[in-house]
C-alpha cells in the first residue's frame, strides 16, 4: 500500500497542483512558526514562505518519500532563509556558533513572541526567547513543537546530533530560571 | 548529596527530555527523582518551558494560501505544457529503461541457454566423434556468439525493431 509521503512524492514529482494544496494547507501554520523561531521576526516572513513553496514546486522531485516530509520541508525553508541572509546583510541572523544566524531583537519591532503569546507561561518566556541565540531557539522549536527527532533536525540544520541536543539543553538552560524556585 | 552528583542528574533529565537517554539511566534517574527535590524542581521547571513554548500562536496571513498558489499555479502548468508538448524527453526516459531491461534478459537467457545446448551437444559429440575441444568451439561459433551479439542488437536498432515500444 502506498504510505502518504510516497504519494506527497509521487505528487510532487508530477507537479500535481492538488497535492500543493494540501500541503499548503497542511503545513503554513509550522512553516511560518519554524521560519519566526530562525529569523526572530514575523515581517518578511510570507515572503520567505511563498519563496519556500515555489521551490518546492522546482525541487519537489528531490523529495523521495522515504522520510517524513516536514523535515524536508524545513530544510528547503532554512537554505532559502540563509540565501537570502547572505544576499541581503540588514536581514542577517547571527550566532556565536558560527552557522550566520542573527537574532533581529534589535531592531525595533515588536517582539513576534509577544505578539503570540496566547498563555501567562508563553508571556513569561516571550522576551527570553526573542534574545535566546536563534540556533537555540530553532532547536528547542524543532524539537518540542514540531516534535522532531535529534536525527531529523541534524539533517535540517546541517549538524552533528551531539551538537544540535546541545543546542536544546543551551536553549532550556536560558529559558529555565523563569520558571526555577516555584512549583507548578 | 554535593553538587556535582545533582548535575549529572540533571544531565539526565535533559537528555531524557529531548530523548536521548538510555532504559538503565532513565531508571537510575527515576530513583533519583523519588528522594531529590532540587532535580525534581529542575525537571518541573524544564517541562514548563517545554509547554509554555505550545502557548504561542503565529497567525497565518487568510490570503496567504491563496496568494501563494496563485504564484505556483502558473509555473506547474509551464511544466506540464512543456511535458505534454515535449514528451520525447519522458518517453526517451522510459525507452532508455526498457533497452537496459530487454538486454539484461536476453543476456542471462544467451548464457543459460548456451549451457543447455552444451549438454546437449555433449550427449551428442560421441557417438559423432567430437572431441571436447571441438565441441567447445561449436557451442562457442554457432550459439553463443549469435545470442549474444543478438542481445547486443537491443542497443543499435531503432525502438520498434527491438518490440520495444
Ligand atoms: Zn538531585
Amino acid at each position: 500500500m502506498e504510505s502518504d509521503t510516497q504519494r506527497i512524492a509521487l505528487g510532487l514529482r508530477q507537479r500535481d497542483v492538488v497535492v500543493l494544496k494540501t500541503l499548503i494547507e497542511q503545513y503554513q501554520f509550522r512553516l511560518v512558526r519554524y521560519l519566526v523561531s530562525l529569523l526572530g521576526r514575523r515581517d518578511g516572513v510570507d515572503d520567505f514562505v511563498q519563496e519556500t513553496w515555489l521551490r518546492v514546486l522546482e525541487r519537489g522531485a528531490s523529495y523521495d518519500g522515504h522520510s517524513r516530509f516536514e523535515p524536508w520541508l524545513f530544510r528547503v525553508a532554512r537554505n532559502i532563509a540563509f540565501d537570502a541572509m547572505r544576499k541581503r546583510p540588514m536581514f542577517s541572523l547571527d550566532s556565536n556558533e558560527g552557522d550566520g544566524i542573527r537574532s533581529s531583537s534589535a531592531s525595533g519591532e515588536p517582539s513576534p513572541y509577544m505578539l503570540a503569546a496566547r498563555t501567562q507561561d508563553a508571556e513569561r518566556l516571550a522576551h527570553s526567547l526573542q534574545t535566546l541565540e536563534p540556533v537555540y531557539r530553532e532547536a528547542l522549536v524543532l524539537r518540542f513543537q514540531e516534535d522532531l527527532s535529534l536525527q531529523e533536525i541534524s539533517v535540517i540544520v546541517g549538524a552533528p546530533v551531539s551538537t544540535v541536543a546541545s543546542r536544546i539543553y543551551r536553549g532550556l538552560a536560558t529559558l529555565r530560571p523563569q520558571f526555577e524556585g516555584e512549583t507548578a | 548529596m554535593n553538587i556535582d552528583h545533582h548535575e549529572s542528574f540533571q544531565r539526565m533529565i535533559d537528555e531524557s527530555l529531548v530523548g536521548a537517554i538510555s532504559a538503565e539511566k532513565e531508571q537510575s534517574l527515576r530513583e533519583h527523582l523519588s528522594t531529590c527535590t532540587p532535580c525534581k524542581e529542575y525537571l518541573s521547571a524544564s517541562k514548563r518551558v517545554i509547554a509554555g513554548l505550545s502557548g504561542f500562536s503565529f497567525e497565518v496571513n487568510p490570503t496567504l494560501n491563496a496568494r501563494i498558489l496563485a504564484a505556483l499555479r502558473p509555473q506547474a502548468e509551464q511544466v506540464h505544457e512543456v511535458l505534454a508538448h515535449h514528451p520525447d524527453a519522458m518517453r526517451q526516459h522510459n525507452m532508455r529503461f526498457k533497452i537496459w531491461a530487454a538486454f539484461a534478459v536476453a543476456l542471462s537467457m544467451s548464457i543459460v541457454g548456451s549451457a543447455l545446448v552444451y549438454q546437449v551437444a555433449k550427449l551428442l559429440a560421441t557417438p559423432m566423434y567430437f572431441d571436447n575441444a571441438q565441441l567447445q568451439v561449436g557451442v562457442l561459433v554457432f550459439w553463443l556468439l549469435p545470442s549474444f551479439c543478438s542481445a547486443l542488437w537491443m542497443f543499435a536498432a531503432p525502438g520498434e525493431k527491438r518490440g520495444v515500444a
